[in-house]
């Protein structure tokens, strides 16, 4: 790349052992090559979102998903970029609705299912004749 | 990377184009993104306070609501006409608008933000691929961020701007015209047959005086000398000639303030490579936009702040957005500086970035409402805003800069939003509801 990346290149192998003898403290004013290396706290966006730019949160209301363990109030993470499969967990807009159900593509049709008997399935000729707004990729379930 | 050589070896071959990308109806459009029961049906978007319609839906615009109506004269009507009104939802549109600025820039690394729904984007390739490209970024947009836009290609910006405006209005096309690709004479009858001021930066009053002279259609402009156009109008019209003809002359623009926003982006004559040195840049856009605000007497809601890297160097490119809302309604320079700060973390620190720029968005008077004294800004109080613009004026831009300095916000002492959907990105309590029924 030819660009002078800073001390955090400068640094790697020289000071990594004596970060992890001494961390911290430090004296005041010194320039802890440490917080290069220990300021990545974990980051759940880093790891729950592939892509910012179509990655959603929507709440949960209802309880047609339970057997997905997706209960009432539930958030989850939808990617509208993925392309939905069979037993995707997809939002779909159903009456002007958005709809979470369990996408079933079987041989002889399209079918939008609760995970949740109580409910009855959804059938449709092909995937076209559904507007899927996303696929949902994590739950974040309220325990 | 072989897409690098690839696209070098283009660039000898073909000029560089520019595609205009643009939003339908955006405000419409970011409400039917979350609400898709919205879909089909008249929908009008309301101004600041509920004042008039700022965006219409086609199927409003159908109903005969002309642009800028209040809505007074909107409401008795409403409901006959089964129309959907929602006031404006900054924060929702400047989400959605940052995320379609953050996808548009990995379509190309010469990227010009235009305005809170439109960028201008340098491509390069043959007809086809061009073509091509742009119904790529149609589907990636409306895919990825939910909402629908058009591409217009051309060689120059005014003319991309018309091919945009072609691609809206001709459902043949869908959603795509790349102006070079259309027969001469189909170009030539449909600038014959569009007003000037259809074009790119005519107003009402310039074709006025256009017309007393003769021109009356884009057509007759683009024929006009331009050399007499300068003469008899200005620089700025001689550049739409000149444009219309294929000859790209329009520059970056630095600073457009609109009736919805103000802009501020810059490229820089040395790349900047760190966190710290953007943030003396973001710190002096953010005053000088905080000027501007208070000389319109204008306050500012919503921020975006973006930087980006050059098209020379397409193996290191960034782009990073930000979207804050600000605690309350403001022009302060302090408030704003900060905001503006947000973009900091996300710089890849080495990485040469050279363009930087700020929006400030959900523009309203000043003093449309006024906060209770305690949750009133300290700093506006103080009048640092104006002391700070006294002094640049007296000593100089850049004669005088801030520091960091503790904010302290209030709630928005809210102007009338009766009909406001939720803030269904930035807000945790207010995430779309999916039914599990």
């Amino acid at each position: 790349m030819g660009i002078d990346i800073g001390p955090r290149v400068i640094d790697a192998g020289t000071s990594l052992l004596s970060v992890l003898i001494s961390p911290v403290p430090v004296a005041a004013g010194y320039p802890s090559p440490a917080q290069d290396y220990f300021d990545g706290r974990i980051d759940l966006n880093e790891h729950l979102i592939k892509d910012i730019t179509s990655t959603y949160v929507v709440r949960v209301s209802g309880d047609s998903m339970e057997g997905a363990g997706i209960s009432d109030g539930d958030e989850l993470i939808v990617n509208r970029a993925l392309d939905p499969k069979d037993g995707s967990v997809v939002i779909a807009v159903l009456d002007g609705e958005l709809t979470i159900k369990r996408l079933r593509i079987t041989a002889s049709g399209v079918v939008l299912q609760a995970d949740n008997p109580r409910y009855p399935d959804i059938r449709v000729p092909a995937l076209s004749d559904l507007v899927i707004w996303g696929v949902a990729t994590r739950c974040l379930h309220h325990v | 990377m072989s897409d690098t050589a690839a696209s070098d070896t283009a660039a000898l071959l073909s000029p560089h184009q520019i595609a205009l990308v643009d939003v339908n109806c955006f405000y419409a459009s970011a409400e039917r993104a979350f609400d898709p029961s919205l879909e089909g049906r008249p929908l009008v978007v309301l101004s600041n306070n509920d004042g008039c319609a700022v965006t219409r839906s086609p199927e409003a615009k159908a109903l005969g609501i002309p642009v800028g109506e209040p809505w007074f004269k909107i409401a008795p009507r409403a409901k006959e006409w089964g129309l959907e009104v929602r006031s404006s939802n900054y924060e929702l549109y400047g989400d959605i608008s940052a995320r379609v600025m953050q996808l548009l820039g990995r379509y190309s690394a010469w990227l010009e933000v235009y305005s809170i729904d439109e960028a201008f984007l340098g491509v390069k390739g043959t007809q086809d691929e061009l073509r091509r490209l742009g119904h790529s970024i149609k589907a990636a947009v409306r895919r990825n961020v939910g909402v629908p836009v058009c591409v217009g290609i051309a060689g120059t910006k005014t003319l991309a701007k018309l091919a945009n405006k072609w691609a809206k209005n001709n459902p043949g096309l869908n959603g795509v015209c790349h102006w070079d690709a259309m027969p001469a004479p189909a170009r030539e009858a449909l600038m014959a047959r569009l007003s000037v001021i259809e074009l790119w930066g005519v107003a009402a009053r310039l074709t006025k005086r256009l017309n007393s002279q003769g021109i009356y259609s884009i057509l007759d402009l683009a024929r006009a000398d331009p050399v007499r156009i300068r003469d008899r109008f200005s620089v700025v019209l001689m550049r739409t000639v000149l444009e219309l003809r294929g000859t790209a002359c329009i520059p970056l623009e630095e600073e457009r303030i609109g009736r919805e926003q103000l802009i501020f982006s810059r490229s820089f004559s040395t790349p900047i490579t760190t966190a710290a040195d953007l943030r003396q840049v973001m710190s002096v856009y953010a005053q000088q936009a905080s000027a501007r605000l208070a000389k319109h007497g204008l306050q500012a809601k919503l921020l975006t702040a973006f930087a980006g890297t050059s098209h020379y160097n397409p193996a290191d490119t960034s782009y990073p957005t930000v979207c804050i809302t600000l605690p309350m309604p403001t022009a302060d320079p302090v408030l704003l500086t900060r905001a503006s700060h947000a973009l900091l973390p996300k710089i890849q620190e080495g990485i040469k970035y050279v363009r930087a720029g700020i929006m400030v968005t959900d523009l309203r008077p000043t003093g449309q409402q006024s906060p209770l004294p305690a949750f009133a800004n300290p700093h506006e109080e103080r009048g640092i805003g104006t002391l700070l613009e006294d002094i640049s004026r007296r000593f100089g831009r850049g004669s005088v800069g801030l520091g960091h300095a503790g904010i302290r916000g209030g709630p928005d002492w809210s102007m009338q939003r009766t009909m406001l959907s939720p803030r269904y990105t930035t807000n945790w309590d207010e995430l779309p509801l999916v039914k599990a029924a």
